[in-house]
């Protein structure tokens, strides 16, 4: 049983120049576990269908369920909340939020939890270990390196244990060396059980994947292949 | 980590915007009570002067030939005026404490080298206990003049040519020039010759008559209505007259100050909260992308309004507590220079309440079309925004 289903989604944006569509008809299945890329060149509408799929971005078409639950059937509100839950992001710029340090960053999801200020103190700092910045925790993000400020974008998505982990071009803007590294981290989660969708352009990030999935001019051709030795 | 806390770590973190913020807050929230402090004990000042300076009741016969004194018609005629014992009879009235001067008057006229003079027969204490705003020449602070002497109006001694020192012949008796009023503005203070109330009845051979009774009221919110009625009450053969135009004039000399520092406190706490609106619109506008982050991790949008609502509170919070402080210690110590009156400000702690919610309450009522727009923005639309 897939934990998301794509049915016939769409998106059509309005530009001065009449409507774009984005997405078109896009039908796709993802199953818990799997690491999967979004694979396709710029333009081609793969960022656009991670905000369809994270629930952040309504289709103009078709429907998005994930846990049996079609988020876009929820209200504005209640789909916050189901991101809240379900969902955790990392950016391609990282989004840090400049004025808190890396371990305030990394609570932010658990600002509107309810629990202890304490425990919620003690995930953070324990998530920021795990990505290996247990030491630069009262650090703001121009104190950090930008791998630094990746691997905290990272523990930030992931602080809530979240059912999805949402990538996007998570290494665009980093060096190989860091890039390999981050990809390394991402490939411990997975193997931890983490179902994560990363939005790429680099073929080299195929090595780390479990599953891939190309996209054209918004139309995926065919299901998710599994990816064996870095080959689609 | 609490949704307040993301608050403080922007208001921490981004010193210059948070300072700027509060010090239009502190100009504001000081200005106006600096403003209210100083003018309302103008108010009470120039009240109470104008209560010490101010005659305000006229006791007067009831009918009779009249004379010109002040614009108000008095009666002259022998065996109409008043008599000196209800100055006494005046002390009896049960809102006799309000009475802070009573000047019995005989009026008469006289020849001064064939020019005729009015001539005001007083007791010098408690006229010039009454008269506060005279500057009279040749006359010491608190020097009480002679029976001998005389007290000239400005006009009476340039058309008598009259001057300090000089002997003066009135009915047969000699009396020296002991001062000069400067001039007032007032016609009764500067035409007239004034002179001991008991040898003026003696010259007139009238022992105990006086022509009217001028008194101070000293209160500023007393009923002058009740101390005119039992003064009514009191004298019946008189006519209790209170000087209205006084009274209105002093009215409107304190709604004036009044209005003055309303106006100009209203419009500096208004300016402080344009300055919030513009600060927090700026804030909204380069947290835009924060904003996306924030909803795509799941924030609701009451928790993008109160991340913003808090920061408003806190600065606004401290803002009120700080302008206050300060208005109130600029009021108490230097209020009376910046006034160029001897003022007393008093320590006023439930003004801090006040203040904390002007300040507060402004700085939410402008934050609310900024906080309104930082939750409608798209979460997608705002993490594309760089």
């Amino acid at each position: 049983m897939a934990l998301i289903h794509v049915n016939n989604v769409s998106k059509l944006y309005q530009s001065g120049d009449g409507a774009v569509q984005v997405l078109k008809n896009i039908n796709l299945e993802i199953f818990q576990g799997q690491f999967l890329a979004l694979l396709g060149p710029s333009g081609s509408g793969k960022s656009t269908l991670l905000s369809v799929l994270s629930g952040l971005n309504p289709p103009t078409e078709g429907k998005v369920v994930i846990d049996d639950i079609d988020i876009y059937a929820l209200t504005e509100e209640r789909r916050a909340d189901f991101r809240h839950e379900y969902v955790g992001f990392v950016f391609q710029q990282y989004q840090l939020l400049p004025y808190l340090t890396a371990l305030e960053n990394v609570m932010l999801p658990l600002a509107i939890a309810k629990a202890p200020k304490r425990q919620k103190q003690d995930m953070a700092q324990r998530v920021l270990e795990k990505v290996g910045l247990g030491s630069k925790a009262h650090r703001l993000p121009n104190q950090l390196s930008g791998g630094e400020q990746n691997r905290v974008a990272i523990a930030r998505a992931i602080v809530n244990e979240p059912v999805i982990l949402f990538a996007d071009e998570p290494t665009g803007s980093l060096d190989s060396k860091t890039a390999q590294e981050i990809l390394e981290l991402f490939q411990a989660l997975n193997e931890a059980g983490q179902t994560i969708i990363m939005v790429t352009h680099n073929l080299e990030n195929l090595a780390y994947v479990s599953h891939a999935v190309q996209i054209r001019d918004g139309i995926i051709s065919e299901a998710p292949r599994r990816v064996q030795g870095g080959v689609l | 980590m609490r949704i307040f806390q993301i608050s403080l770590g922007n208001l921490t973190r981004r010193k210059a915007r948070s300072l700027l913020l509060l010090l239009s807050l502190i100009i504001g929230v000081s200005s106006s009570v600096f403003l209210y402090t100083t003018t309302s004990a103008m108010e009470e000042d120039v009240a109470n002067k104008l209560d010490q300076y101010g005659s305000n009741l006229l006791i007067l016969p009831k009918t009779g030939e009249t004379l010109s004194f002040g614009g108000v018609t008095v009666r002259t005629s022998p065996g109409e005026e008043l008599d000196i014992a209800m100055v006494e009879q005046m002390r009896t009235i049960k809102n006799n404490e309000t009475l802070a001067a009573i000047s019995p008057k005989l009026l008469a006229e006289g020849q001064i080298e064939n020019k005729s003079v009015l001539l005001v027969g007083v007791r010098f204490p408690e006229e010039l206990r009454l008269k506060k705003w005279w500057n009279t020449e040749g006359l010491a602070k608190r020097e009480i003049p002679q029976a001998s002497e005389l007290v000239v109006g400005s006009e009476a001694a340039r058309v008598l040519n009259l001057g300090l020192g000089q002997e003066v012949s009135i009915k047969g008796e000699n009396f020296t020039v002991k001062g000069i009023i400067q001039p007032t503005g007032s016609s009764e203070d500067d035409q007239a010759i004034f002179m001991d109330l008991e040898t003026l009845q003696r010259l007139e051979q009238k022992s105990t008559a006086i022509s009217l009774i001028e008194a101070a009221v000293l209160c500023y919110d007393c009923p002058i209505e009740d101390v005119t009625m039992q003064l009514s009450e009191k004298l019946p053969g008189a006519k209790v007259t209170p000087l209205q135009a006084a009274l209105v004039s002093r009215d409107d000399t304190v709604k004036r100050f009044s209005l003055l520092g309303s106006v100009v406190g209203i419009i500096l706490l208004a300016t402080s909260g344009f300055v919030v609106a513009m600060s927090m619109s700026a804030a909204v506008k380069e947290r835009t992308r924060d904003i996306g982050v924030l909803r795509a991790m799941g924030f609701r949008k009451k928790h993008i309004l109160s991340i913003f609502l808090y920061e408003v509170g806190m600065i606004s919070f401290f803002g009120g507590v700080l302008g206050y402080a300060l208005g109130m210690g600029l009021a108490m110590n230097f209020g009376d220079n910046l006034a160029q009156m001897e003022l007393q400000i008093p320590f006023q702690p439930d003004l801090a309440g006040y203040s904390l919610i002007a300040a507060v309450g402004i700085s939410l009522l402008a934050s609310l079309y900024p906080a309104w727009k930082a939750i409608k923005l798209d979460p997608v639309e705002a993490l594309r925004y760089f």
